[in-house]
């Protein structure tokens, strides 16, 4: 199987789009009318910007969302769920609601995404703090050495509540890439197996600043490059030590 | 072209439920076919259940990790350092030979360290601010467990949580397979940890889906879960002929319904789809595997839909039973879990039996063994994991590889 993956698209999204600007890249706007009104009723933010990117993502890359696998990664997945049940269950004898049960899994996104188009492909869930964008690329990267053919990597952190983690959670931010190991697809570039670096590279403080409020952000550099397009790039992954990253390349 | 993957093999593992402390504690458990089940008395929920809880001490967690203090940890670390299963040791000597960064950490869980975020926030409402050793990343988060564990190990590969809800610990074995069969990592210390909290308990009770009696897998009369917790750790290391006559795992299946948030789909469609998966990533036969250990929740949807998705892959030819009546139904652990007790099913050549079951389902025809028996043929086994959101897992594991 060969060692690079092609990007057939990328997609973000952040709550202050100005943010983005910053970095020379353009998010897209969240489109709840990508869900049933039954499913959207109840559906966080975090799923609703979750579905909004990786619709938009394989609409870019031309293919079928029913067709390929996914990995959705986040740090604090259905966070705003989650603390209303735990704000409920702080009397002892509470109980919940079945569907805000449901809904508070880490996998509540991937779930929907395969209830939406019909996706029977496998799909996980994953979360790594800092290197929670730099863990979903290398677990891509794995599937796509077993499998030929297309994966849709999803990360997304919506906003926290200010009492978890500040100031984690101030900003909310998603990006959705579909990676793919196919001959001669159209792509925006192509990398490689994420690795350990060989040197570490500082982010910029306004990086850094932008990752102190959503650690899903380490995805900026990578977007930055598929945006750009340099001949051949060393792209750092996340902040951490130790730093993963991966090579990017122009595809000419 | 067909695809299929390499074998790696289980150097060392272990596990802690409410069986006890060690995989030979589950294994005389699973022998005599003894429940761990009792009363809850970790906390008050406004409802009757049995439960799987954990009453062997548990560690304390070193002061330089203090940070991380929460039962999962401590859940996972009794595991770690259980001598007699010797994971510790094995793990250290893996870090001799392959060197700290190429060993990963990969962990399944669904509610972390839920349990002292539940406290946290009655401080919180009562108070106006979180109790000073509230930690949200690194005793709630997802990636709390893994974290935690690959500091304890000085470890600096990949590390990750993998939350799939009851399909997580099974998925953390698959996501160990690829990182070893594509050269990441030497070696990937996998499993799943999940501690008892009030969310699951009353989320569970909330779908009508927790029994106030001994759950009764597979039965004609089974009326909902009981909920235990758990810590299995498996470490999986790169294939080498030394290793030949270890257990191996030889592939996971993974599939999505693509039905309901937390009901299966009533035709078994994504079911059968992991376990053909699993047997074609591993390129055998269904007559090739010798014992199914049961997803077998005991809830009236989730058995009925196994039995017809087993029958459609097996026929009746293979050897089932569940083991959630002894260990309850451990979550975010009970891949890991039941992937141990496939291992030691392997190693003592013994078909677990399935305790709570009296009569079968009458419209189920798969063959559920309600009594241990002692088997002299267990080469390749396989384990169900089925999770909210449609996720589905299925493990297989070998005896030895046969090159």
């Amino acid at each position: 199987m060969k060692d690079d993956l092609l990007i057939k698209s990328a997609v973000c999204y952040c709550s202050d789009g100005d943010k983005l600007q910053d970095f020379g890249l353009q998010g897209i706007e969240i489109n709840k009318q990508l869900m049933p009104a039954n499913i959207r009723r109840r559906a966080s933010l975090t799923t609703k910007m979750a579905i909004s990117v990786a619709t938009e993502a394989c609409l870019q890359a031309e293919v079928n969302p029913s067709e390929l696998a996914s990995v959705f990664a986040s740090v604090g997945g259905e966070i705003q769920v989650t603390d209303v049940l735990c704000r409920t269950l702080a009397d002892p004898q509470a109980m919940v609601s079945p569907t805000q049960f449901h809904n508070s899994v880490h996998n509540t996104t991937a779930g929907y995404w395969g209830i939406l188009h019909g996706c029977q492909h496998a799909t996980t869930a994953i979360a790594a703090v800092d290197d929670t964008f730099a863990m979903a690329l290398l677990e891509v990267w794995t599937q796509l050495q077993q499998q030929p053919g297309d994966c849709l990597l999803v990360c997304y952190d919506e906003y926290w509540p200010e009492y978890l983690a500040p100031p984690i959670g101030e900003l909310a931010f998603a990006t959705a890439l579909v990676l793919s190991n196919e001959e001669k697809s159209y792509a925006k570039g192509a990398i490689f197996r994420p690795q350990i670096a060989p040197e570490y590279s500082d982010f910029s403080n306004d990086l850094n600043g932008l990752i102190e409020l959503s650690p899903i952000a380490s995805a900026i550099p990578l977007l930055q490059a598929i945006q750009h397009s340099p001949p051949l790039a060393l792209i750092p992954l996340n902040r951490d030590q130790p730093q993963w990253s991966t090579w990017f390349k122009k595809i000419t | 072209m067909d695809i299929t993957v390499r074998p790696v093999p289980v150097t060392a593992y272990s596990v802690i439920s409410c069986c006890g402390l060690g995989s030979h504690a589950l294994y005389q458990a699973l022998l005599s076919k003894k429940t761990g089940l009792s009363d809850l008395t970790l906390l008050d929920v406004p409802f009757d259940t049995l439960v799987g809880e954990i009453s062997a001490d548990l560690p304390e967690i070193q002061q330089s990790l203090s940070e991380y203090d929460s039962r999962n940890a401590r859940v996972a670390l009794a595991a770690l350092n259980y001598q007699e299963d010797g994971l510790l040791a094995a793990i250290e000597s893996a870090r001799e030979r392959y060197g700290s960064d190429r060993i990963g950490v990969v962990i399944g869980t669904s509610t972390s360290g839920l349990y002292e975020t539940e406290s946290a926030y009655q401080v919180f409402l009562e108070q106006g601010q979180m109790p000073d050793d509230f930690h949200f990343l690194f005793r709630h988060a997802y990636q709390a467990t893994p974290r935690f564990l690959q500091k304890q190990l000085q470890l600096q590969g990949p590390c990750f949580a993998i939350s799939t809800a009851c399909s997580s610990g099974a998925k953390a074995i698959a996501a160990g397979q690829r990182l070893i069969n594509h050269d990441v990592c030497d070696a990937v210390l996998v499993g799943g940890a999940d501690t008892l909290c009030r969310l699951t308990l009353c989320g569970f009770a909330s779908l009508e889906l927790v029994s106030p009696e001994f759950c009764r897998p597979m039965d004609q009369n089974r009326n909902g879960i009981n909920i235990g917790e758990a810590a299995a750790l498996l470490l999986l290391e790169k294939s080498a002929s030394q290793f030949d006559n270890s257990p191996h795992v030889l592939s996971v299946g993974e599939s999505s319904d693509a039905y309901h948030m937390s009901s299966p789909d009533p035709d078994g469609k994504g079911a059968i789809a992991a376990m053909n998966n699993a047997l074609q990533l591993a390129d055998i036969q269904p007559s090739d595997i010798d014992y199914l250990n049961l997803h077998a929740t005991a809830t009236q949807i989730n058995d009925s839909v196994e039995a017809k998705a087993v029958y459609e892959v097996f026929n009746d030819a293979v050897l089932c039973s569940g083991s959630k009546g002894i260990t309850g139904h451990t979550l975010g652990a009970a891949g890991a879990v039941e992937a141990i007790v496939c291992l030691l099913a392997l190693e003592h050549q013994m078909v677990p039996g399935t305790y709570g079951l009296e009569q079968l389902d009458q419209d189920f025809h798969c063959q559920v063994v309600k009594e241990p028996r002692t088997a002299k043929t267990l080469h390749a086994v396989m384990s169900n994991s089925f999770g909210f959101g449609g996720n589905n897992a299925s493990v297989i594991l070998a005896k030895n590889y046969e090159r």
